[in-house]
């Protein structure tokens, strides 16, 4: 399975790719410079930074579109040049590729999702706690994202054209008006995650800490799971 | 449906079977890719002879399970290609695409197949595979550097580096120069004499003469004919054949041949041209020298025109 991993993983990090992700990362500098030098107070600060910058910015932008850059494409990419036959033909059960590509996928899109959110708060003048929040925030829903766009990249030609209308669609529209689909949002229970930490400004239909980390974990394992079986049917060419 | 026009019809589920194809089907979209296709073959070589657009590809796609049949059933190894993940530790396929990891040295590949297949010493086995299809396994280079020929050679090692008991071979000779295939076909000739299953495709019918093996003829989807390679031949040479002949007196000869009873019909062209057709084409080259001679003829020239496989496989399929 390290074998697998270790595959997907070299086929993933593409500098265009990265040089891509990295200039969506620069944006999140200018927005926390933009709100450092506006004149605010600490608290309006604190608030600011939580919403437009981490939470309208980081969770919201760079952690699922970072998600489904690499993710879409940990399948995607031996599929499209046709390499997809060598990794079928292993005997190792299905579950197991899924488990590695999704690893390989989090092993590249962590850091670059991560980071910039991170960086961004520290320069916006976060303090500590905040800066904590937002990296546990954006790790779990680099996690849950990672787990849902992975099968995507097995299922439809343009991934990133799907998932991008799924991330804008249901996650940032339909999920903060109807409290039925927040149920069914990887970013509204990584902001709940992100303003309990944090102890600021919930987003609209937050959920408890606990309810959601088992939701987090629960999608992944669904999404795993879901993958798993799109896999196995796949026609391989 | 009409059966297969089987010239030595292997039983239906003989022992010692280790393919076994029983009334697939499969549908791609609006193509029907594969219609009703029946077969077993056991330990040795076979070609999978047939036109582009066969469903050669198709058919061993599924064997592997790659994909599934629409219909009918398919054991290999008495398992289900599809579901049974444990046979692909027997099989090995060299696919039809010249896609390989560009950036990955052949002996890279290799190991990664090896492991790829749960092989305990992948470096041992990779060096073994490779100097079966002789490549240099410490070559430095990456396979993106490498010629057609020898891109080839790393599928087929990456195919055969976990020792596989059955081992499908989609068009492999594709792109070889004459020397290379000669000893690709050798390699073939060895894995089947060791007890392997070995199923090749090609399209190319001489290349399958020297298989020296059983033949499947597949054509439109269906299994058009299925023998050994000198039935299939036999076959082939039984069917009408159209041919121009260019002589000095076109009618003159015309007439001679039908009077021989050789050929079954003949066109005028022009005053040194003429189409004729013949079902017996081995007598009628001899007979048309005998007429030219004893006519006074002069014989320019004798172009068969139908001699493509296409004409082959449609005669086949039309039967
Ligand atoms: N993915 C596909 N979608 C639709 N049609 C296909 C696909 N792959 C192959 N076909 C069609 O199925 C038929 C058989 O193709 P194939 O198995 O590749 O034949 P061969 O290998 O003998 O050339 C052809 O008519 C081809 O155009
Ligand atoms: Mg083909």
């Amino acid at each position: 399975m390290t074998l697998v991993y270790r595959l997907l993983l070299r086929s993933l990090v593409s500098r265009a790719r990265v040089v891509a992700l990295v200039a969506i990362g620069l944006v999140g500098v200018l927005i926390a410079l933009a709100i450092r030098a506006a004149d605010l107070v600490e608290a309006d600060r604190t608030v600011a930074i939580t919403r437009d910058l981490l939470g309208g910015y980081g969770l919201n932008l760079v952690v699922p579109v970072t998600a489904l850059v690499f993710a879409s494409a940990a399948f995607g990419d031996p599929t499209d040049d046709r390499t997809m036959v060598y990794l079928w033909l292993t005997p190792l059960p299905r579950w197991r590729l899924v488990a590695a590509g999704w690893a390989a996928a989090l092993t590249v899109a962590a850091p670059v999702a991560v980071l910039p959110v991170v960086l961004a708060a520290a320069l916006a003048g976060a303090d500590g706690r905040l800066v904590g929040a937002a990296a546990a925030g954006a790790a779990l829903a680099t996690m849950g994202y990672t787990a849902v766009f992975l099968g995507l990249g097995l299922l439809v030609r343009r991934a990133l054209a799907w998932g991008l209308a799924y991330v804008l669609i249901w996650e940032l529209a339909v999920a903060r008006i109807s409290k039925g689909a927040a149920r069914l949002s990887v970013s509204v229970y990584s902001r709940s995650v992100l303003s309990a930490v944090g102890e600021v400004v919930k987003p609209r239909n937050a959920a408890a800490v606990s309810t959601s980390l088992i939701v987090l974990g629960l999608v992944i394992l669904a999404a795993t799971a879901l993958t798993t079986r799109v896999l196995a049917r796949a026609d391989v060419a | 449906m009409t059966a297969p026009v089987a010239v030595a019809s292997p039983p239906a589920a003989p022992v010692g079977a280790t393919i076994a194809v029983d009334r697939v089907s499969k549908w791609l979209g609006p193509v029907v890719a594969l219609s009703d296709v029946s077969f077993s073959i056991g330990p040795g070589v076979t070609a999978l002879l047939g036109p582009n657009g066969a469903g050669k590809s198709t058919l061993l796609r599924i064997l592997c399970g790659l994909t599934s049949p629409s219909q009918g059933s398919v054991r290999v190894l008495g398992a289900n290609p599809r579901t049974d993940l444990g046979l692909r530790r027997h099989l090995g396929l060299v696919a039809q695409q010249e896609a390989l990891f560009e950036q990955l040295r052949a002996f890279d590949i290799v190991a990664l197949s090896a492991g790829l297949h749960e092989v305990a010493d992948r470096d041992v086995a990779a060096r073994g595979a490779l100097g079966l299809v002789d490549l240099d396994p410490d070559d430095a280079r990456p396979v993106r550097t490498y010629s057609k020929g020898m891109r080839q050679r790393v599928k087929v090692a990456a195919a055969m580096v976990h020792n596989p008991t059955v081992v499908v071979l989609d068009e492999p000779l594709e792109g070889l120069d004459p020397r290379q295939r000669l000893r690709m076909i050798e390699l073939f000739v060895q894995l089947g004499a060791q007890g392997r299953t070995v199923l090749v495709s090609s399209h190319v019918l001489d290349e399958v003469e020297r298989f020296g093996s059983q033949v499947l003829v597949l054509a439109k989807g269906r299994l058009a004919a299925s023998g050994d390679f000198r039935e299939i031949r036999d076959l082939m040479d039984e069917r009408p054949h159209r041919l121009r002949l260019r002589s000095s007196d076109a009618r003159r000869l015309a007439a001679a041949l039908m009077a021989g009873g050789s050929v079954v019909g003949t066109h005028l062209e022009s005053a040194e041209s003429v189409l004729v057709d013949t079902t017996t084409v081995g007598a009628f080259r001899r007979a048309v020298a005998r007429a030219a001679a004893a006519e006074g003829v002069r014989l320019l020239e004798v172009t068969p025109l139908d001699d493509d496989l296409d004409s082959v496989f449609r005669y086949l399929v039309g039967r």
